[in-house]
């Protein structure tokens, strides 16, 4: 049970984090104009099109000992990532991003113009309109992507083992559990952990077809 | 009350150029800017509701001065104070009708209102006979009820004018006929000047107390309807003069 409660805790957290950076980028892209927006647009998408151990080792690059990011936070704060569960948050969050990023975006290009007009004349400041108007009408659409991105952070793995390993109980999560298990020749854990996987997986799909239920209807 | 519109600028988007070069000034209670589709009409409320933002020009309501590009004064549409009724209402879809109408004296922690806001919202239901609708949806509702809503909703404030764009033309003929006559009732009711584009001569007929014309972004005729029978039986306006106008306006030139 403890992979899947690791993968449970690093799934949770880069959900959060990719919901948050996602849906903060993904307005900024939506309802505001500046030079090169469509090349950033590329680039936040990468992780979802390049493979996973592409992305780890640039992790690796970055976030090691001797990398540009890893060195500073070493000797600034003595944090290292490497082979930690929260560097296999980073990778997760960074893997599961566009997933919320994307489906953000278009949630909140598709709140009209003219309703965001409608309450800037009845009297509303800018965060007044994406807290009363914007955020609400995208909710659908931004509670879809994340839920895609938790999925899509369980299932992580090739990222992850890049950046965090394989440590039993520390980093072990269930994807890399699965797959140690099967080449140890451990069927019946194999078989037990793919098992909890599929129901975990189908719970989180209940769970979000329930809370995405339309409850008003745009006209 | 009085209205001092004059504002200059060029809107290009795909290669295709729209210069707009609008003044006019009125102070009826009702005016009506008539106009063809592409003239400029909806563009100009926009301006004046701070929608749009324009190089030059100003814009000012019963002496307060809303933009002046020569002072350097350009005030949010939030601070302006005007009522917008949009062409499809622009009702908020998540919202019922009561908090639709109650929605800009409505804080972001707060879905309920209080006191007197609340007593406000109450009233305006009461007058626009749509108490039975509170709890529903936009959705729910029909399109008479909707432009209700959308009415009421501008009111609750109190605002300096109201701007309406294109109020009837989501409406069938018979609707369009009822909801004049409650559009009138309203004016009289609240006494707030109203400012209404149309390209349908019977709003103009029925509701004008004013005409501006509007023609490819300039204004080609200012009119005073008051104080003449200005209707046959029919409908259509009988000072010459204005059947002229709209007809022109229209694209018929042979009167």
């Amino acid at each position: 049970m403890i992979p899947l409660l690791l993968s449970l805790k690093v799934a949770g957290f880069a959900t959060i984090v990719a919901t948050v950076a996602g849906v903060s980028i993904a307005w900024v892209a939506a309802k505001r104009e500046f030079w090169g927006k469509e090349v950033l647009d590329a680039v936040l998408t990468l992780p979802v099109v390049l493979p996973p151990t592409v992305l780890g080792y640039y992790l690796l690059v970055l976030l090691g000992r001797r990398g540009p990011i890893g060195s500073w936070l070493e000797s600034q704060f003595g944090i290292n990532l490497i082979f930690t569960w929260q560097g296999a948050v980073i990778a997760a969050s960074i893997v599961a991003f566009p997933l919320v990023y994307k489906s953000a975006r278009s949630a909140f290009e598709g709140v009209s113009r003219q309703l965001e007009d409608a309450s800037r004349v009845l009297g509303k400041s800018e965060l007044q309109v994406f807290a009363l108007v914007t955020f609400p009408l995208a909710l659908r659409g931004i509670l879809a992507g994340s839920m895609l991105a938790f999925a899509r952070a369980l299932g992580e793995f090739g990222a992850t083992l890049m950046v965090a390993g394989s440590l039993p109980g520390k980093t072990q999560t269930l994807s890399i559990a699965v797959y140690e298990a099967v080449q140890a020749g451990h069927d019946q854990i194999a078989n037990f952990l793919v098992i909890v996987t599929s129901i975990v997986c189908i719970v989180v799909l209940l769970a979000s077809n329930y809370f995405l239920r339309p409850k008003y209807r745009v006209i | 009350m009085r209205v001092d519109v004059d504002v200059q600028q060029l809107f290009q988007s795909g290669g295709h150029d729209f210069d707009l070069n609008i003044r006019f000034s009125c102070d009826e209670d009702i005016t009506v800017l008539f106009g063809q589709s592409g003239a400029g009409k909806s563009l100009l409320l926009k301006i004046i509701a701070g929608l749009q933002n324009v190089r030059s020009g100003k814009v000012v309501i019963n002496d307060r001065v809303l933009f002046d590009s020569e002072k350097g004064i350009e005030i949010a549409s939030r601070y302006r104070n005007v009522g917008y009724l949009f062409q499809d209402y622009a009702l908020f879809p998540h919202m019922t009708v009561a908090e639709n109408i109650g929605f800009s004296r409505r804080s972001i922690f707060s879905r309920r209102l209080k006191g007197a806001d609340l007593d406000r919202v109450q009233e305006l239901l009461d007058i626009f006979q749509i108490k039975d609708f509170s709890k529903k949806y936009p959705s729910e509702i029909s399109g008479g009820q909707r432009q209700r809503v959308g009415v009421a909703r501008a009111l609750l404030q109190r605002p300096e004018i109201l701007l309406l764009d294109e109020p009837f033309s989501a409406l069938d003929p018979l609707l369009r006929i009822q909801m004049r006559a409650e559009l009138k009732k309203i004016q009289s009711l609240f006494g707030i000047p109203i400012l209404l584009i149309t390209h349908d001569p019977q709003d103009v007929a029925e509701l004008g107390q004013r005409l501006i014309l509007i023609k490819q972004g300039l204004v080609t005729d200012s009119v005073d309807l008051c104080g003449a029978p200005y209707r046959d039986p029919l409908g259509a306006p009988v000072r010459p003069e204005i059947r002229k106008i709209l007809w022109s306006a229209a694209g018929i030139t042979d009167v």
